[in-house]
């Protein structure tokens, strides 16, 4: 008997470990595939290590929003190494500007170019010092649109914000703010690759007395007197706990409750049918060896200044995200840099029936053809970068939903709506008091969000345990 | 759609989705009691009304609809 067990190994599942671990509770994390991690993981190709998710981090400097959090979690003890004071550089139609760290650096950085919006650069950084849970009902675009007149700077602040899923009519403005705010603060870089983060949360867990299991793989959940008695495996191998977290797809989570009477069709319709963000094409980039010097900022490459719509139609490609990979042997030469596009689900569909490694050559045409694109939209910034490439591996949409259960391949979980804030929120709670979510779909996605998140699963055990 | 309509269609769907015998959803009667609502699932309600008329019930109209009445009202008011 545990007194908690975490269905999924995603960050949000292994940091809930941690913090809950770390207070004496005694932990299950069950992973249904083979590895643990989420969009933490990484693999290992031709003596490399290519991550998933991980890009770069925000506001890990003491006193910051990040640093705090990740201190407690043990994760300040990673070597992670601060970007560039020009962290985020940005080409939209052939210009150039960056983002500098630091929220007065930021506003001169911008004013030199647009001098006539210094002061609503103020204005908007003050509203990201500010941001409050109101502001889950703001329209991030429309309040961009009422703070710059200038519509190529309304562009380019937006252009970061790649990592997330920009749209206009619904983005609200606290999940904008939040994408930008930590990073702004300070952005980092891991000197490794997500296995380090990943592998220390786990280390936590275990030191503490907990338990990591792969291959586990959760197929039901029963509810004995409005509590959640049992976790059912695959295997037939059950496991009893206290509480249970959830760290999968609120979807993917309501195919495990089918058994459970307290969990009302209304739940399982709201959490079944709320929309999912867009997926990603990520073209991971192995560069010959001296070819390219290491860069610590991030350039995102946009053909027009179409930042907010050019997810809806995205092919060919109008806009990515260059990351370049710190060099883990010192050197002053790089050997990996990510190339990252939104992928819409539609792009996707003919091979939807399809799994990996079986998907067909005309899903690797498809593929050969997007990275192309993604290359020639960087050459913008790397003259010649196509000459430079070693390999190049690709992933869609459709690699997310199969190797990490994500429906749709979502890169940020279920899509947040201003105009129903309160729908598309989610409490941590659920109809029964000993099962409770975390992970990007509940409240904010990316790192910073899904760390907050766990935080808040976690203090609601807590409480509990304190009563 | 007219108020009658209105108020055979979302009992229906209420009884269903909040699995409770639809006899016991009368006008007068208390939503919150009835349907046995709490912070959470009130948010589920919600969720029926928009998915089913696009209407939203607004945050600080929320506190106004303590009946089955109320929430008809809100509904023939506010539909599109």
């Amino acid at each position: 008997m545990h007194d908690v067990l975490i269905i999924g190994s995603g960050l949000g599942g292994l940091e809930c470990g941690a913090l809950l671990a770390q207070r004496g509770l005694r932990v299950l994390v069950l992973e249904g595939s083979n590895q643990p991690g989420g969009c933490m993981q990484s693999f290992r190709r031709g003596g490399l290590h290519y991550d998933t998710g991980l890009h770069y981090v925000g506001g890990l400097a003491p006193g910051q929003a990040m640093h705090k959090a990740f201190a407690q979690l043990g994760l300040m003890d990673l070597p992670w190494q601060r970007m560039d004071e020009d962290f985020d550089h940005v080409i939209i139609g052939g210009r150039h500007f960056a983002f500098h760290q630091g929220y007065e650096a930021f506003v001169e950085g911008l004013a030199k170019d647009f001098p006539h919006q210094r002061e609503a650069l103020q204005s908007f950084v003050q509203r990201l010092q500010n941001i409050t849970a109101e502001d889950m009902d703001v329209c991030a675009y429309d309040y961009l649109c009422q703070t710059f007149s200038d519509e190529l700077l309304l562009n380019v602040v937006s252009a970061a914000a790649m990592k997330t899923e920009l749209r206009r009519e619904s983005l609200p403005l606290f999940n904008f703010a939040h994408t930008c705010s930590s990073y702004i603060e300070s952005s980092w870089r891991l000197r490794g690759d997500g296995n380090l983060l990943v592998n220390k949360l786990i280390d936590t867990i275990k030191q503490a007395g907990g338990e990591v299991q792969t291959n586990s793989r959760v197929v039901r959940l029963t509810e004995d007197d409005g509590r959640i008695t049992k976790a059912i495996c695959a295997d037939g191998t059950t496991y009893e706990a206290g509480y249970f977290i959830s760290d999968i797809h609120p979807a993917v989570l309501c195919q495990l409750l089918e058994e459970c009477p307290s969990v009302r069709k209304a739940f399982r319709r709201r959490m079944t049918s709320g929309e999912n963000t867009c997926g990603m094409f990520t073209a991971q980039l192995c560069i010959k060896p001296d070819a390219l010097r290491y860069f610590g900022h991030n350039v995102f490459v946009y053909d027009k200044p179409n930042v907010w719509t050019m997810t809806e139609e995205n092919d060919p490609v109008k806009g990515v995200m260059i990351s370049a990979r710190v060099p883990e042997d010192g050197s002053e030469a790089l050997r990996q840099i990510d190339l990252l596009t939104p992928m819409p689900w539609h792009e996707c569909q003919p091979w939807t029936e399809t799994k990996v490694g079986h998907r067909g050559e005309d899903y690797k045409d498809f593929c050969r053809r997007k990275a192309e694109q993604c290359i020639t939209l960087a050459e913008q910034y790397i003259p010649d970068l196509r000459s430079m490439i070693e390999t190049c591996y690709t992933s869609t949409p459709l690699t997310y939903r199969d190797y990490l259960g994500s429906p749709e391949g979502g890169a940020f979980g279920m899509r947040k709506d201003c105009r129903a804030s309160m729908l598309s929120f989610h409490s941590v709670n659920t109809p029964l008091p000993n099962l409770l979510l975390t992970g990007q779909s509940v409240i904010l996605p990316g790192i910073e969000g899904v760390t907050m998140t766990a935080f808040e699963t976690c203090n609601k055990i807590i409480q509990d345990n304190a009563r | 759609m007219t108020r009658e309509e209105i108020i055979a269609e979302i009992n229906a769907e209420l009884a269903e989705e909040f699995e409770i015998d639809e006899a016991a959803i009368t006008p007068d009667a208390p939503i919150y009691q009835t349907l046995e609502l709490d912070s959470l699932s009130l948010v589920d309600l919600i969720g029926i009304v928009q998915t089913k008329y696009g209407v939203l019930i607004s945050k600080t109209e929320l506190p106004n609809i303590k009946t089955f009445a109320q929430l008809y009202d809100y509904i023939e008011q506010h539909q599109k």
